[in-house]
């Protein structure tokens, strides 16, 4: 068991140099002049070139490589052309909102799909088994700026119900942050209003991201109940009257849970690709609108930034995950 | 024969299913409009760049079925249109991916060694970083348009082909036929090339299935961001970037070149299911 | 339900009454704040590093220079300097400040913060430098007293006083105690401001929202009254127009600007929304590549000028553009129309297309314009359109900006044909001329690298000249000179246009800020 740790976290390691190793190759083979991002819009020649030797854009790439892993390794990201800001500053001022974003659609898509996959089960082959099959499929198949448009368009232009995008209000002060998520900042000191206007503001982008995971999460339950649902110890303890609701919810729930914990693993991942996407529709300030806008304003250390950051993330959640099936999973317990 | 017979079963194990024929309906409906399209379009010109600006953002109507876009465009007929592009750039995309992917993932699956574990420790790099941000990044380095944009997700697709090969692979080696096939002196290429490939193939012809669907998916969502096709090209993801700024009071031409992704993703993905229920049944259902 | 930004205020004003203190924004007293949204973010805030027109905009807010450029037609005022004299030779100019300027801090605004502030942009040598440093050298700025500051320039150069107003006065005090590694406080002042403008900063967040403070006791006052004036102002920036829309009608938003003509055309039928629509001063031109490619013809670029659907320009504006009859646009002093500068005419395209090395057309151009900008990629369309008559491709290329200047700043890279919106940064002429001089190669207005020698000495004649008779009639047959040569497309001038609720009282348009731009100072909420 331990060993098998071990070696999980020691491939992590290398499977971040890799990482490290992939961006720098990927970063320099931009085609745009990053000096002349920096200068603004009224530089001239000299200046351009001024800002080139201020950031190093000049040397060797070997000696840009080796400058690169030592900065990565303070926890230095380089600097975005574009603002003159450090981009791990920006990293770490951006990535609060992206996984507020992210754990929120988590865990709506676990609880929706979980009692959307029981029920499904429960009422296997009836109309809303059907529904539910064809959502879940959907919920794949859909483009999510799509989606986010729709519902944008719908809940937001047409109805007014919520707001059409962003964080927080334009002129609501949410404070100096605690832990960097509004919602639970919000609890944290007590006010209600702004728990409910950031509820309101995470409302919508949460589902559409949340959509995939959810089907997923509901096909798998679904299919997990039905299976133990139908398993030999189910029928034992129906014969002794135990309530069907109580079988459900105790045993069938248990088992659905290890399949549940792989999906979480690679819906997440999913996730932080698609929260790309979402956050440009909803101009949620997360690092995946930070990326994008970055890769259209040809600012490559951003880009890189982001791509490093959700790479180790996710790294991480494997690890954790494929750490935690371990402990949960008795037959790689023994192995 | 036993391919008819074979033939027969599947379609009528396909016909049974009512998702896998609304799958099988949705893709031919898109194959037809890709293949027909520019001949039965209502206004071929606004695909090659008229513009047309006393007629732009005007509802749907009897002249404009889809209304029109920001100079004067018929939206439908460019929708149609883009059914041609979109089809292409997946099934390229798809095709590309697996002639890269496949092999490597056979010879890894087979050879063993020490060249699975390169192989597969640069498959999972590949895989460490999600696809579209990894997409996302090669674009940006490579410049944005619809043939960097192929490349990049190339690149991001054809490890997901090596991981099914080389499991495939792996679990042919073990068979029986293979054994005897290797006894009796046949040289490993032929085994490859005459047992382990048919017998893989199912599972990675599920998977191109689905992967259709999404590759679509994924370059309108590079043009969605703004670093797919460029104009006049009337690729769905970019019509609908640009659709975005003319929310909320001229909505349609958002809303229906979207509604072909979907359908297009959707009709892949129920198509691809509906294959795997034929073609390779036991495997694990997710 | 509608959240109106009141409603918000409210709940922050009652949940303030909880322990704790930094959430909810003072007010002060029953004073409003103003909510500016556009689209376009703040990276550096520094005064003598950068400048565009949301930058300026809190610039000109935070900061304060010698003089400041008002009213429509633009004039220039007193402002720091309440007077100025011009030595007869136009070498010597020396200001005198005003008594009671303050630094938000409470240092008094004296000659040697003028002077440390003009010695600290030339040295930058960014942003705003360009327009002095080729005539001003730092050693020849001197703070004769306390309140008197004199300039003694290397040539004469009429244009001086029109570039002044950009120059921003900073706090010596301030930056030189902020000072990182000899970096004379860039990194500092990117974020922070050492002003002694109207405003001071509240909160800076580059990429979302700026939220300034009003300065109670402001030295030159408040012309609406101190019982008028706003509490303060927030911009915000959305990249999006819809979200735009959205807060502009749920009254989260005051004043919204980069509006689509489409956009306003919807919005002015909005009840509570006025809609200000003013001719501008920015030029769009589609810059040819004067010296390599087919474009170096004069005959393609006539041809192509010839072909172009001008009209279109007009329409995709819904009316609210003005064509160019003149390099110049019609608010510069010195601008005449130009007689004969083309309009759409096949035929003579044609003839023109004839002359050249392909005469019948099959060639492919690039049009390149800066990624994101709805308008120029929309003309960029019609183009392709237009060059149909004359079976010429075209290749629409969105780039970013930078990457576009880059492109464009050496005569073998540049594309073939590139959009720009080009602002005059002032009242002076020269602005507009200098442009196509051959120092201007490099620039992102100079990208044409137009060549014509005769035209290059007219324009370096005109900026010394002090006789202003002379100077306007020789200005006039420069414009003709470049038309002649057409080293663009002159295009439009498109109308600038904001969107705001019927109580935003104040607004001062001045066709020589950036689009988008508005003067903050002395607008106010009448509600």
């Amino acid at each position: 068991m331990l060993v098998y740790l071990l070696r999980r976290i020691a491939l992590a390691g290398l499977m971040l140099f890799g990482l490290v190793c992939l961006t720098f190759a990927i970063a320099n083979v931009a085609p745009s002049d990053p000096a002349a991002l920096a200068a603004g819009p009224d530089a001239g020649r000299s200046q351009i070139e001024q800002v080139r030797r201020e950031y190093g854009l000049d040397r060797p790439l070997p000696e840009q490589f080796v400058r690169y892993v030592g900065d990565l390794v303070q926890g230095e990201f380089g600097r975005s052309v574009a603002t003159g800001r450090s981009v791990g500053r920006d990293l770490a001022r951006y990535f609060p909102a992206t996984l507020e974003l992210c754990l929120v659609a988590m865990a709506f898509g676990m609880l929706a799909g979980i009692s959307l996959g029981m029920l499904s089960a429960l009422f296997k082959d009836r109309w809303l088994d059907h529904a539910m099959r064809i959502f879940a499929v959907s919920g794949i198949a859909l483009p999510p700026f799509w989606f986010g448009l729709l519902l944008q368009l719908g809940f937001a232009a047409w109805l007014g119900w919520l707001p059409t995008s962003g964080r927080i209000g334009v002129s609501t002060d949410p404070g100096d942050p605690i832990t960097g998520l509004l919602l639970v900042d919000s609890l944290l000191r007590g006010n209600g209003p702004l728990f409910v206007q950031c509820l309101s503001y995470i409302a919508l982008p949460a589902l559409v991201l949340s959509l995939p995971c959810l089907a997923s999460i509901l096909r798998v339950n679904r299919s997990e109940m039905v299976e133990a649902l139908r398993a030999d110890y189910i029928t034992a303890a129906r014969a002794h009257g135990v309530s069907r609701w109580r079988l459900v919810t105790v045993h069938a729930l248990k088992n659905a849970m290890l399949p549940t914990l792989a999906i979480i693993g690679l819906r997440w991942g999913w996730m932080m690709s698609s929260t790309v996407l979402v956050e440009t529709v909803f101009d949620w300030p997360g690092i995946g609108l930070y990326a994008v806008s970055s890769a259209i304003a040809g600012d490559f250390k951003p880009v890189m930034g982001v791509t490093l950051i959700i790479g180790l993330n996710f790294m991480l959640v494997n690890l954790v995950v494929d750490l935690l099936y371990g402990v949960l999973d008795p037959r790689l317990r023994h192995a | 024969m036993a391919l008819s017979r074979g033939v027969r079963l599947a379609a009528w194990q396909l016909g049974r299913s009512f998702a896998s024929m609304l799958g099988l309906v949705l893709v031919a409906v898109i194959v037809v409009l890709a293949l027909i399209g520019p001949w039965i379009v209502p206004y071929p010109d606004d695909v090659a760049g008229a513009v047309r600006l006393s007629g732009k953002l005007q509802p749907p109507s009897a002249a404009h079925w889809f209304g029109t876009d920001e100079v004067g465009n018929d939206v439908l007929t460019r929708t149609i249109i883009g059914a041609r592009l979109s089809l292409l750039v997946g099934i390229g995309i798809t095709f590309a991916a697996a002639a890269i992917g496949v092999p490597l993932g056979i010879l890894a699956g087979t050879v063993g060694g020490r060249v699975r574990e390169i192989i597969m420790r640069l498959t999972d790099l590949f895989l460490s970083v999600p696809g579209l941000v990894l997409a996302i990044a090669l674009v940006a380095a490579l410049g944005a348009g619809i043939v960097n944009a192929m490349i990049a997700l190339v690149l991001v697709w054809w490890p997901g082909y090596v991981r099914l090969a080389e499991s495939k692979a792996l679990s042919i080696r073990e068979e029986a036929y293979i054994e005897a096939a290797r006894v009796a002196g046949a040289p490993r290429l032929r085994i490859l090339w005459r047992h382990v490939l048919p017998n893989s193939i199912s599972p990675i012809i599920v998977k191109m299935s689905m992967d259709i669907g999404q590759a679509i998916l994924a370059v309108a969502s590079l043009g969605f961001i703004g670093l797919g096709a460029k104009p006049p090209t009337p690729e769905w993801g970019a019509m609908i970037s640009i659709a975005r700024g003319y929310l909320p009071d001229w909505w349609w031409y958002a809303i229906f070149p979207g509604a072909f992704i979907y359908a297009s993703v959707l009709g892949f993905n129920l198509l691809g299911d509906g294959l795997r229920d034929i073609l390779d049944p036991r495997s694990n259902r997710g | 339900m509608t959240t109106t930004r009141r409603a918000i205020l409210h709940g922050a004003a009652l949940s303030a009454l909880a322990p704790s203190m930094s959430w909810a924004f003072d007010k002060d007293g029953d004073r409003k704040i103003l909510v500016f949204s556009g689209n376009q973010a703040v990276p550096v805030l520094d005064p003598h590093v950068r400048y565009d027109w949301s930058t300026r905009m809190i610039q000109q807010s935070v900061y304060d220079g010698l003089l400041k450029y008002v009213g429509n037609p633009p004039r220039i005022i007193p402002w720091l300097a309440e007077k100025y004299e011009a030595s007869p030779d136009g070498l010597t100019y020396t200001f005198h400040l005003v008594g009671n300027a303050k630094f938000h801090n409470g240092d008094p605004v004296d000659a040697e913060a003028v002077r440390y502030s003009f010695e600290r942009a030339l040295k930058l040598n960014a942003g705003v430098a360009w327009m002095l440093k080729d005539f001003l050298k730092p050693e020849k700025i001197t703070a004769v007293d306390a309140k008197t500051v004199r300039f003694v320039l290397e040539r004469p150069f009429q244009p001086f006083i029109s570039y002044v107003p950009w120059w921003y006065i900073v706090n010596p005090k301030q930056v030189q105690a902020n000072v990182v590694d000899g970096d004379y406080g860039k990194k500092w002042l990117t974020e922070n401001e050492a002003g002694s403008g109207p405003f001071k900063l509240k909160r800076f967040d580059s990429t979302a929202l700026i939220h300034m403070d009003a300065v109670p006791d402001y030295w030159k006052g408040w012309p609406m009254g101190d019982k008028n004036r706003l509490s303060g102002v927030i911009y915000r920036i959305v990249r999006e127009a819809a979200p735009r829309r959205a807060g502009l009608q749920r009254r989260e938003m005051d004043v919204v600007t980069n509006m689509s003509p489409d956009d306003m055309q919807q919005l002015a039928k909005l009840p509570g929304v006025r809609a200000e629509d003013h001719p501008g001063s920015t030029t769009f031109g589609i810059k040819f590549n004067c010296q390599t490619g087919p474009t170096a013809d004069i005959n393609l670029r006539k041809a192509i000028a010839y072909a172009f659907d001008y009209e279109a320009l007009i329409t995709i504006h819904n009316g609210g553009a003005k064509l160019m009859d003149s390099p110049f646009p019609p608010t510069m002093e010195g601008h005449i129309p130009v007689p004969g500068i083309p309009r759409k005419d096949v035929a003579k395209a044609k003839e023109f297309l004839a002359k050249t090395k392909t005469p019948s057309g099959g060639i492919e151009l690039e049009y390149v314009h800066v990624q994101g900008l709805e308008d120029a990629r929309r003309i960029g369309l019609v183009l392709l359109d237009s060059l149909r008559t004359l079976d010429i491709k075209l290749n629409i290329v969105g780039q970013p900006w930078p990457t576009m200047v880059a492109r464009g700043s050496k005569p073998d890279t540049a594309a073939n044909m590139t959009s720009v919106y080009v602002t005059p940064i002032g009242t002076d002429p020269d602005t507009v001329a200098f442009q196509y001089h051959r120092d201007s190669w490099g620039l992102y207005y100079g990208m044409s690298h137009y060549e014509d020698k005769e035209a290059w000495a007219m324009i370096a004649e005109a900026r010394g000249l002090t006789d202003k008779a002379r100077r306007m009639a020789l200005y006039g047959e420069i414009q003709k000179r470049i038309v002649a040569d057409q080293p663009e497309i002159f295009g439009m001038i498109p109308n600038r246009t904001w969107a705001m609720r019927d109580y935003v009282k104040g607004f001062e348009f001045s066709p020589v800020r950036f689009t988008g731009e508005v003067d903050l100072y002395p607008m106010w909420i009448d509600a």
